[in-house]
């Protein structure tokens, strides 16, 4: 690194340490930005070393209320899925997939378009290199799961829209079906925190693999296969690349990064 | 709603129900449910970074929407290889949203609010939520070995989102003077932290 001061490395140094902490005017702000857009390495690393610095300085601020609203106007301003999925660039020769678990789920939850239009851009083969896939929401209020599946084993389960209304006498277990298997693989009961890391091993997680959490008792199914209804249900598949496009995970580690949003309740399980 | 000095460490948002990295990730992604767990996680304290900027809530609701807002449209992108964590990375997010806006609202005039934080520059219960984390303890101990005017210049500007004019009235310097106090004592502040 330049020593401060020596030339044009301090004055970007200096520059990408000002813009951090907020002090350049609208227009020095803007041309920061500017220059990082058009690929100014040595500027992006300085910013970034110096957001790292300060990072700890966001604790200065004390948290607060936002007004009651402010999502409601938030998501009345975002942008509809459609236009999203369509700014991002065109997957080579897509190959639509069916999925008829969630298009079962999708009538109960009333929202097959939306969905739909999310399934349309599945592909059948992953892209290469580590992405994302993510599933639109069932509905504003509807709890839901992500799970994430790297190929290597690793699995994380996620709770989004909060979590079911517990039942003191029940509990939720995770359960995986690869396709063509008889009888699900228990993966645990899953903690009221609402995340589950598996480590690698104790699944293979599959094009296909079928999620599913059902309501036990206490201490987990009692004969080691799902005794109780089903409460969400879902299915591995690899990731939209229309989507995963847009996402930056070029440095993510190695493999295929599976995800899919797990839905209920009142989904019977497919055959 | 300020933490003492005593309080129990707040939850580590990495640690969270919903892990903030993979929330983030998804959301950049254009999933809106993962855009709302997000703000249902950290909305308090994203609203608390924009307010310090703004000191006007309406403002500071301005600055959230349009952070989210360019999350959820993928102009902003979450990439857990930078080596920001993801509950800085997003406040450093809003953080740009809210100076954004503190620009445009006119922030280059002298400061029309007297006393952003009472009557100190910044409290100390402020600092001690900083000095909660190992990487907060480290910042301070870098400022703290600054010449009095450098610390108070680069604390004031990050903690109310100052301009160079409005530091140098709060400090009562000339604004050249807070200008380079601010760059010296950035200097020595990378020197200090590496």
């Amino acid at each position: 690194m330049t020593p401060p001061g020596d030339g044009d490395g301090g004055d970007l140094d200096a520059l990408a340490a000002e813009y951090v902490l907020g002090t350049l005017t609208a227009s020095a702000a803007a041309e920061v930005e500017r220059a990082i857009a058009a690929g100014d390495a040595p500027l992006r690393d300085a910013v970034a070393a110096w957001r790292r610095r300060l990072a700890p300085l966001a604790a200065l601020a004390p948290a607060r209320e936002p007004p009651p609203g402010l999502w409601d106007r938030i998501e009345a301003a975002l942008p509809p899925p459609l236009a999203r999925i369509a700014d991002a660039p065109p997957p080579p020769r897509p190959r639509r997939v069916r999925w008829p678990a969630f298009a079962a789920a999708a009538g109960g939850w009333g929202l097959a378009a939306g969905l739909a239009l999310v399934l349309a851009g599945v592909l059948s083969r992953p892209p290469p290199g580590p992405a994302l896939v993510t599933m639109m929401v069932p509905g504003r209020e509807a709890p839901a799961w992500f799970v994430e599946a790297h190929p290597g084993g690793e699995l994380r389960l996620v709770s989004v829209n909060g979590r079911p209304p517990p039942d003191p006498a029940r509990v939720p277990q995770l359960w995986a079906l690869p396709p063509g298997g008889a009888d699900p693989v228990s993966l645990g009961v899953i903690p009221s925190a609402g995340l589950l890391t598996l480590p690698p091993g104790a699944v293979q997680p599959r094009e296909g693999t079928l999620m599913e959490i059902t309501s036990e008792p206490i201490g987990g199914s009692p004969t080691g296969r799902p005794t109780g209804p089903v409460l969400f249900i879902g299915k591995l598949h690899p990731p939209l690349r229309s989507l995963s496009g847009a996402l930056n995970l070029a440095h993510a580690p190695a493999g295929t990064l599976y995800a899919v949003r797990v839905f209920g309740p009142g989904v019977s399980r497919p055959r | 709603m300020h933490r003492s000095a005593s309080a129990p460490r707040p939850p580590d948002p990495e640690e969270a129900p919903t892990h903030l990295p993979t929330l983030l990730a998804v959301a950049c992604a254009g999933d809106p449910a993962a855009l709302r767990a997000v703000y249902q996680t950290q909305a308090r304290r994203l609203f608390g970074i924009a307010e310090a900027v703004l000191r006007d809530a309406d403002a500071a609701a301005d600055a959230l929407q349009d952070a989210f807002l360019r999350m959820a449209d993928g102009a902003e992108r979450f990439d857990r290889a930078r080596g920001l964590a993801a509950a800085d990375w997003l406040a450093e997010v809003v953080r740009r949203s809210a100076l954004d806006l503190a620009r445009r609202r006119g922030r280059e005039e002298p400061l029309a609010d007297a006393a952003p934080s009472g009557a100190g520059d910044v409290a100390p219960d402020t600092l001690a939520r900083v000095a909660a984390h190992a990487e907060g303890r480290r910042v301070l101990e870098c400022l703290d070995a600054l010449p009095e005017g450098q610390r108070r210049c680069v604390l004031l500007a990050h903690a109310h989102g100052l301009s160079h004019a409005q530091v140098a009235e709060r400090v009562g310097v000339p604004p050249g003077t807070a200008k380079a106090w601010i760059r010296r004592g950035l200097i020595r502040l990378k020197d200090c932290l590496g």
